[in-house]
């Protein structure tokens, strides 16, 4: 028993990280259409730039803040100056174009930072609460009620606010809501930073929790896209079971000999599945949305 | 190479010797390329230079897919090591000659191809891109467990202590004729690809990319022909991967990440893929930048910045990507030189 739950909070510990990484893909891919390659490599950076802050001794909410700032900046500024101008072209384009954002700022950081072995912690790490015989920490449990907390916020966001309404409408039709006065680049240009915040966010837990890598980190957003693709992309609340249940069947593999090689397999076998599925029954499609 | 040389336009107006002193020329050219550099460069460039006319063939099979049908592979790297296991595996289990094994891997991976083309009759663009993406993700987690054959006993044919390595070719057995062995069979791959565009699947395959219900209700059989596609695609990266085996004569099992396909597939971009040109530059900033800037002391991550940059350049203002600019320039020169 004492096995199984060690692994199961371990997994919804990583799940939740996958499912706040996935969150903050598909807010953004609601708002502007862009598909962002690149969130893991902001994370990445706010990650390292945490790392940076706590190395030179600064108080635990500079670091924090550091990382989700870094984050948002980022994002702000492909968004601003880069995306514009890729606003009419195919999904594919900007996706693309968003992996070619990630591979700069990956090199950026490891020129930046040697690659070493770096440890992020926090001083949640040390508190912990003993639940049915097992240990979780403070930083877990952040990661865990941080992304309950995105998921409420960012739906309470988009469907109670204007501008919610707004990056709903853009999501829903883009020329249409722009013709009806949508203010197209200022609702845009505030998903880019909300995003961004997240992937600094994730990237902080996800290097306190995982590992801090730049690399690791930033192609960590590969199986978080699998998480989104369960919900096309555009649920924000099977986004976040998704990733929960991708981290868990990732960690509980680990318990069954024969397929633990192989459980880092677990959000491609999950986000292959899902696609077969939801595509099920369609034929051929021809050319217009995808 | 056998290039879409700048030649249709031009040629009609030409007199006919030239013109086939013209056709002769890429002939020439690779045999130029494939003996006289191993002449010239060391050894540790020759390793460098024979993994871009390997990388070449693999980006060519990405461009294919992209130019032709419009279809985004991420899985380009995981498909050269399946095509690479099957060749070292049949080498280690029969030791046949290598052609034969990288054929078979080649075969092996077309089919692999025609099995990610079924998603393809159902989705297009991102949704798909994403599906080779996984595939991509879930083969470098396989082939990290099962590891590349290396002589050892079983299927896998992996054991941890062994020094095998797999025989080369008869014609390429020193690293020098390895090269012109690696530029030959690749030339053959590039002229594959212009025989299929020259033929029938060349037109169906254009007509799919302008309307796919236009081309259907033309009476061209849509899903054979995006099979068609992948399955060559398959093929060429198939290839590419035994060259590879047969390069460094065993394959490590974490140099097929899918971070690596995506890399690839964004250079593709970076270089064009309207072409020839276009497949070699992304193959030599692939291989030879990284290698060029660390022999002159800059750090290889600077070459991950170029990368980056470069792409979003070309996503935005060059969709010809880097081949498409020198081209145009080439194109304005002779203008003015002729006018």
């Amino acid at each position: 028993m004492s096995a199984y739950g060690l692994f199961l909070v371990s997994g919804l510990a990583v799940g939740a990280l996958y499912a706040l990484g996935g969150v903050g893909l598909v807010v953004l891919n609601r708002a502007t259409g862009f598909l962002n390659f690149a969130h893991g490599a902001i994370g990445a950076m706010g990650a390292m730039t945490a790392w940076q802050m706590a190395a030179w001794a600064m108080p635990e909410p500079v670091v924090w803040g550091a990382a989700i700032g870094i984050g948002a900046l980022l994002s702000l500024l492909f968004g601003r100056f880069v995306a514009p101008g890729l606003a009419h072209r195919e999904p594919v384009v900007k996706a693309v174009a968003t992996l070619g954002f990630a591979i700069a700022l990956l090199g950026v950081m490891n020129l930046l930072w040697v690659t070493t072995p770096r440890r992020l912690s926090f001083t949640l790490d040390g508190l912990f609460i003993t639940l049915g015989g097992i240990r979780i920490t403070g930083t877990r449990m952040l990661a865990f009620g941080g992304g309950l907390a995105v998921v409420a916020g960012v739906t309470i966001l988009l469907v109670t606010t204007r501008v919610g309404l707004m990056m709903r409408s853009l999501a829903d039709n883009r020329p249409v809501a722009a013709l009806l006065g949508t203010p197209v680049l200022r609702v845009e240009t505030l998903a880019w930073g909300l995003s961004g915040a997240l992937a600094g966010f994730t990237g902080l837990m996800f290097g306190g929790l995982v590992q801090l890598d730049p690399t690791l980190l930033t192609f960590m957003v590969i199986p978080v896209i699998a998480a989104a693709i369960v919900a096309r992309l555009s649920s924000i609340s099977v986004t976040f079971a998704a990733g929960l249940l991708i981290g868990v069947t990732e960690s509980m593999l680990a318990l069954y000999p024969p397929l633990a090689p192989f459980r880092s397999a677990a959000p491609f076998a999950v986000a292959i599945i899902a696609l077969m599925w939801l595509q099920r029954g369609r034929r051929l499609t021809f050319a217009g949305e995808d | 190479m056998s290039a879409p040389a700048p030649a249709p336009a031009m040629s009609a107006s030409r007199p006919t010797p030239q013109l086939r002193w013209q056709s002769a020329l890429p002939v020439v050219a690779i045999a130029a390329v494939a003996f006289v550099v191993p002449a010239l460069a060391s050894s540790l460039w020759l390793k460098v230079l024979t993994s871009v006319a390997i990388y070449a063939l693999a980006v060519a099979s990405i461009a294919l897919l992209y130019r032709r049908l419009g279809l985004v592979s991420l899985a380009q790297i995981a498909l050269m090591g399946f095509g690479g296991w099957v060749t070292l595996r049949l080498s280690y289990a029969w030791g046949m000659p290598f052609e034969v094994n990288m054929l078979a891997g080649g075969v092996l991976t077309a089919c692999v191809g025609i099995v990610l083309a079924y998603p393809a009759l159902r989705m297009r663009g991102l949704y798909l891109a994403l599906v080779t993406l996984m595939a991509a993700g879930g083969f470098s987690i396989l082939v990290n467990v099962i590891q590349f054959p290396n002589g050892g006993p079983g299927f896998t044919g992996f054991i941890v202590q062994s020094v095998g390595s797999m025989p080369r070719p008869a014609l390429g057995q020193s690293d020098g004729a390895f090269f012109s062995y690696c530029v030959i069979v690749v030339a053959l791959g590039f002229l594959l690809i212009h025989l299929h565009e020259r033929g029938s699947p060349g037109r169906a395959w254009a007509f799919i990319r302008r309307s796919e219900a236009a081309a259907m209700s033309a009476g061209v059989n849509v899903t054979f022909y995006k099979i068609w596609g992948f399955a060559l695609s398959g093929f060429l990266a198939g290839i590419a991967g035994g060259l590879l085996a047969g390069n460094l004569q065993h394959l490590d099992a974490r140099s097929f990440p899918a971070a690596e396909s995506v890399m690839l597939f964004a250079l593709t971009i970076v270089g064009g893929a309207w072409g020839w040109l276009g497949a070699v530059i992304a193959a030599v900033l692939y291989r030879l930048l990284p290698a060029f800037l660390n022999d002159i002391g800059v750090s290889g991550n600077v070459a991950y910045i170029i990368f980056g940059v470069a792409l979003m350049h070309a996503m935005a203002t060059a969709p010809r990507g880097l081949a498409g600019q020198i081209e145009g320039a080439w194109k304005a020169i002779r203008n003015r030189g002729q006018s």
